[in-house]
């Protein structure tokens, strides 16, 4: 460790940081451009400089190394002078099309203009242009557009360093430098939108999310990436209950500050709704499914249930034991563990039938980086399958004796046929869309499926109960290394439609099992002694929510800056509260 | 006697002789003598690494290739072996010659390439270092022949390889070719372009001597400081310091000498010569002319006028008295008739095309101040844009890049337009374009003030 | 819901940046000779790392096709194990690897200092109108001449100096430019 001073204030830093890490330690907001946490140092943009006692030069802050007793002066006239040369230098040839630019509103040099930038231009020549250099698409998600480029060189070092493809790099040398591909080799790899988050300016932007909202009308809440079982942080960024787009949210211990391509667009996926309320197709065989209201929606599944359970108890001798295997559950790694814990007992405890089962499809691999480990790596295509094994579900495997375990095998018609099969929800595997498959789980006299879109499978269900997406949800998940990590409520879903751990708390309140008020915080509350990996846990505890671990400025330091760059947002900002609903 | 006096050439001394590329021809003139007789030293101990850069040192010699860094003292920032691990140590020569206005390394590359290889010999003797590497700028086609015709013949004669004579010395040496960057010159930029990158300067420390090509360390000297190197072990290193102005500025001295003279060329002589004596050997201003002003250094030294470079010593604190840089000792010689203007407008074309792009104030600089220029040459200057020149100037140099590069481009802009203001202001009262005139001046002071008393500024 | 279909986005096939800054395709898949590749493993000995080797294998390239295409990029970063677009980068940063076919005889004039104090700006005008006007990098009909301007030639006692291909040729004044051009043939 090192004891610097910075502007007055000391500071003790790990020897290994920079000047411009011990400014931003000491809390002192010294403007760059170039630096990254993340990234290698290079010190070219020249933004970050500053005054160091005893050296007669001016200095570019995130070059110099600490060393004790160092004397940072970021604010003297000097350095602010230097500052406003650098900013005036990379002003002259930027085109003033803040109005138009994508970037604007999450603009470094915007940013930094405003803060200290000079009031009036002083240069009359004309500004550069690099015609067919400009919005332009250098891969599947980026757009690229020269003339706005301040050549920080953060996305050519974000795929040297991180992404390891090198895609991009820099074209010409002096004032005709450009950043660009190679010809015939688009910026195409797993993270490839990273690049765009890095880059400061509107130089590079996500086409996806291009021109679809100013980024300051957008609320942003913090979630958990769903597409795999890394469980990479995000923030869901959203505006009137429509999401616009996933941002990465800085995790060290999972995903630092990248989220992989097939994540980040998955936010698109939140706005799809096919049921807006719940469906019941009326006894007696009606081709149709009606839509009804909840109360008679639920009922309808209770009374299937008890009846199926009547029927196996007198057609079955010996049975009294009071575990129905005439009624089928099935969960799904898509639910969190509150929803998951409540499912399973209130089977156990209640409806007093086999625990529930699920079961993961294995996906592509997914892949992400951070500093200290390196690749991780993801194969499930749910985030939580680990959550809900601990709170009671049990996991189909292919080889298992269990009913979905021998479906999966593959081994036709063996899936028994039971009087109710309970899904939720219908989105757990992509097989929900293969006839075959659905056509085993149909042989169910009642059919009941928990579901935002429609699939093969709910177009067989008999009883279709719609459920929020992921912006709609709270509750926690637990990754692939074992972190709980929590997911909060973003945007409401539409009036009638509810989340899971709501339906299974109103059917469960049908057997005097529990509150329709409790919250997911109750939920987590009442189960965390007995789930494996929650004991001790608190629902509102950093490492829970997902804030870097909170600050004295050494100890925050190993973080180094990830709790206060401003690089990717932070939330500082409680959680947002459930409103009170009632179904 | 003084070290002023006359002496016979001695790095230029094998010039004009047949076939001075030749290795036989070298060592008839003697040339080995040194290499032969530090490796046979090297076996009794009578040589051995330390002797002879403590030789250097002693001797003076300060790097010909532009900074005039001490090079005894340069190599001794080299890590002691128990301290630097297993990681070799790389003498790099830097043959990047691209200054304008300088030319002397391309004479002794082309006419006595083994003097140059000598150098090195004894360099890497005195740095432990077993592979070496001449970085040639791309333009020299030939001079890179010539230098790799030479190192096969010493590899052949057996002056460069394993266990060389027998001393249990192993040298390698290999031409490595650049392909067009000035910037490449500076000794980190050399190194990246070795390692195969772009040519950016790196940012120091670590220094090369610490962590240089391929993380090792790395010593970067010029081929004139190399052969000076050569001269040394040959005669000692108080004759070295008997040659020249004084015990500062010592030894024999290459003077590219070239622009309005009569005879431009290469001129060898004790460093610290006075001006005049300069210019007399290299024929006088042309045409009998009269001297308007010396860029005393290569484009990158600020402009003397003819009163300031008068009776000045020429060497390295000579002129830094006068308030230039001797830097590589090109001497670019500008009579009466020079339009001072166009000359500095054209030294800065040569810094926006040859600026790497990394800094911005160089990156940007470096074109903004040929747009001004190019506009006041073409008679559409306007009053404020000497004023804001020279401002923006102010605002490169000094620690705000990476390199010295910027610090470079500005010079002489910035002593053109202080020293012959007159005739920039006589482009500008020309201009075609009047409406400039009517616009804002260049000081921000006010500006800034203000925005700050609105309590805009934060 | 996407917007970025609202935007004129420039397809990638027929963009007009293709050599201007991009790399120019030659049309066909290169790899080098094998007595070129011999070089280039002889090369790779002089070196601790295969990188080192970037700018004599670009220089191979160049003397092997006369230019540095797409292709050629590719071919080298494939053997270097480096990425095309770091092979490209490092082809734009200097100025002596033609990234179009050039003239029989490159002619490339010095404007650096010491040759503009001797009248080269001049020289280069000149040299372009005698060749029929054509325009700095362009190539002459016949296929003989590119002119183009560079930085200084360290030649500067021999100025106006040019560089014809990859020899010097010293003074070149307007008074005996036909005599040189003539004696390039």
């Amino acid at each position: 460790m090192a004891k610097v001073t910075v502007d007055g204030r000391e500071v003790e830093v790990p020897a290994s940081a920079n000047a411009l890490e011990a400014c931003r330690a000491a809390g002192v907001d010294v403007p760059h451009f170039c630096y990254h946490p993340a990234l290698s140092i290079v010190g070219q943009c020249r933004m970050c400089m500053v005054e160091v006692e005893g050296v007669p030069k001016i200095q570019a802050s995130c070059t110099v190394p600490v060393r004790d007793g160092m004397v940072i002066k970021a604010n003297t006239e000097k350095a602010l002078a230097a500052r406003n040369a650098t900013m005036e230098f990379l002003l002259i040839n930027h085109p003033l099309d803040c109005p138009i630019c994508d970037q604007a509103g999450e603009c470094k040099l915007q940013d930094n203009a405003v803060a200290g930038g000079l009031p009036v231009s002083r240069t009359s020549e004309p500004r550069r242009q690099f015609p067919g250099y400009d919005r332009t698409e250098i891969g599947p998600h980026v757009i690229a557009d020269m003339t706005r480029c301040i050549q920080c060189t953060r996305c050519i070092r974000f795929c040297e360093e991180i992404a390891e493809t090198s895609e991009l790099t820099f074209i010409e040398r002096g004032g005709h430098t450009i950043v660009w591909t190679h010809e015939g080799k688009p910026l195409d790899n797993d993270l490839s939108a990273c690049a765009a988050d890095v880059c400061p300016v509107g130089a590079l932007t996500t086409k996806e999310f291009r021109f679809r909202k100013r980024v300051w009308w957008l609320d942003k809440t913090r979630s958990i990436c769903d597409g795999c079982e890394i469980g990479c942080s995000l923030s869901i960024e959203h505006r009137d209950g429509v999401v616009y787009r996933y941002t990465p949210r800085v995790q060290p211990a999972v995903n630092d500050y990248w989220l992989c391509d097939y994540g980040r667009f998955r936010a698109e996926d939140l706005n799809a709704r096919d049921f807006t309320r719940p469906e019941i197709r009326v006894a007696g065989g009606a081709a149709q499914r009606r839509q009804t209201n909840w109360g008679e929606a639920l009922d309808a599944v209770k009374v299937a249930i008890e009846k199926a359970k009547e029927a196996s108890a007198a057609g079955a001798s010996g049975a009294g034991r009071g575990i129905s295997s005439n009624v089928l559950v099935i969960g799904s790694a898509n639910l969190t563990t509150e929803e998951a814990w409540l499912l399973a007992t209130l089977c156990k405890d209640s409806l007093k039938v086999n625990a529930p089962e699920f079961a993961v499809d294995e996906g592509p691999r997914r892949r992400i980086r951070n500093k200290k480990d390196g690749w991780l790596y993801g194969t499930e295509a749910a985030p939580n399958s680990r959550g809900c094994e601990a709170a009671g579900l049990s996991r189909a495997k292919e080889g298992g004796a269990s009913p979905l375990s021998l479906l999966l095998s593959k081994k036709s018609s063996s899936f028994p046929s039971v009087s109710v099969l309970y899904v939720a929800d219908a989105h757990f595997s992509e097989k929900c869309d293969d006839p075959a498959f659905v056509a085993e789980l149909r042989k169910a006299s009642v059919l009941i499926v928990h579901a935002r879109k429609r699939n093969a499978l709910t177009d067989a269900a008999d009883i279709v109960l719609p459920v929020a997406s992921l912006a709609g949800v709270e509750g926690t998940f637990v990754n692939a290394k074992g972190r709980v990590q929590r997911v909060d409520l973003a945007i409401l879903a539409p009036p009638i439609v509810r989340t899971n751990l709501e339906i299974f708390l109103h059917l469960g309140a049908r057997y005097g099992a529990c509150d329709t008020q409790w919250t997911a915080r109750d939920v987590f509350d009442r189960m965390k002694a007995s789930v494996p990996g929650y004991a001790g846990l608190d629902w509102d505890a950093d490492a829970v929510v997902g804030n870097p671990p909170s600050i004295s400025p050494a100890a925050a330091y190993d973080a180094l800056g990830l709790n206060k760059d401003a690089d990717v947002e932070v939330f500082t900002r409680p959680s947002v509260a459930a409103p009170d609903r009632k179904p | 006697m003084s070290g002023l006096d006359t002496i016979p050439p001695v790095l230029l001394a094998r010039l004009g002789k047949a076939d001075p590329r030749a290795l036989d021809g070298y060592v008839a003139d003697g040339g080995y003598a040194s290499w032969k007789k530090v490796l046979a030293g090297a076996k009794t101990g009578e040589w051995t690494p330390a002797k002879l850069t403590d030789m250097v040192k002693a001797s003076g010699l300060r790097g010909r290739g532009g900074a005039g860094f001490p090079c005894g003292l340069k190599w001794t920032f080299v890590p002691a072996k128990d301290k630097r691990g297993d990681k070799p140590v790389y003498l790099l020569c830097n043959a990047d010659e691209s200054e304008p206005g300088t030319f002397k390394d391309r004479l002794l590359i082309e006419q006595d390439p083994h003097q140059i290889l000598e150098g090195m010999m004894l360099a890497s003797f005195a740095l432990e270092v077993k592979h070496a590497y001449v970085y040639i700028r791309g333009e020299m086609v030939h001079g890179a022949e010539i230098l790799n015709a030479a190192v096969a013949e010493a590899h052949a004669k057996g002056f460069l390889g394993t266990d060389i004579l027998g001393s249990g010395v192993d040298l390698t040496i290999t031409i490595h070719r650049g392909a067009g960057a000035y910037i490449c010159g500076e000794e980190t930029a050399l190194i990246e372009s070795l390692e195969g990158k772009r040519g950016h300067p790196r940012i120091k420390p670590p220094f090369p001597a610490v962590s240089g090509v391929w993380g090792s360390p790395t010593v970067v000297n010029n081929v004139e400081t190399l052969c000076c190197v050569k001269h040394i072990v040959d005669r000692g290193a108080d004759w070295f310091k008997g040659v020249g102005r004084n015990e500062k500025n010592t030894g024999p001295k290459l003077y590219a000498v070239s622009g309005h003279v009569e005879k431009p060329g290469v001129y060898e002589a004790p460093i610290g010569i006075p001006w005049e004596q300069l210019l007399a050997m290299a024929g006088g201003v042309r045409g009998g002319r009269k001297l308007k002003a010396v860029i005393p250094g290569g484009s990158s030294a600020p402009i003397l006028t003819a009163a300031e470079i008068a009776g000045i010593p020429m060497d390295f604190d000579g002129i830094a008295a006068a308030k230039s840089m001797f830097g590589s000792a090109a001497i670019i010689v500008m009579d009466e008739t020079t339009d001072i203007p166009k000359a500095v407008t054209n030294i800065a074309k040569f810094y926006a095309h040859e600026s790497c792009g990394q800094c911005t104030p160089c990156r940007e600089g470096t074109p903004w101040l040929l747009k001004m220029l190019r506009r006041i040459v073409n008679g559409e200057g306007k009053k404020t844009d000497l004023d804001l020149l020279l401002q923006i100037s102010n605002q490169m140099g000094n620690g705000m890049t990476i390199c010295v590069f910027a610090d470079a481009a500005i010079a002489p802009v910035i002593s053109g337009i202080t020293k012959f203001r007159g005739e920039f202001e006589a482009y500008i009262e020309k201009s075609k374009n009047k409406t400039f005139d009517q616009e804002a001046p260049g000081d921000l002071t006010n500006a800034i003030a203000n925005r700050q008393a609105a309590g805009i500024h934060s | 819901m996407s917007g970025g279909a609202n935007v004129p986005v420039a397809e990638q096939a027929g963009n007009p940046r293709a050599g201007e800054h991009g790399a120019l395709s030659c049309g066909k898949p290169l790899s080098f000779s094998r007595e070129t590749r011999a070089e280039l493993d002889r090369l790779l000995t002089r070196y601790p790392t295969k990188q080192a080797a970037l700018l004599p294998a670009l220089w191979l390239a160049q003397r092997e096709w006369g230019w540095i295409s797409r292709e050629a990029v590719d071919h080298v970063a494939s053997l270097l194990d480096l990425s095309s677009a770091f092979v490209w980068g490092v082809v734009t940063f200097y100025t002596m690897y033609n990234r179009a076919p050039v003239g029989k005889h490159l002619i490339q004039v010095c404007t650096s200092i010491s040759c503009h104090l001797n009248g080269a700006e001049e020289v280069f005008h000149e040299c372009k109108k005698r060749l029929g006007g054509l325009e700095t990098g362009e190539t002459s009909k016949d296929g003989k001449y590119t002119v183009i301007e560079v930085e200084c030639l360290a030649q500067c006692d021999k100025a106006p100096a040019v560089m014809v291909n990859d020899d010097d040729y010293a003074v070149i004044t307007k008074d005996n430019l036909d005599a040189f051009l003539k004696g390039l043939g």
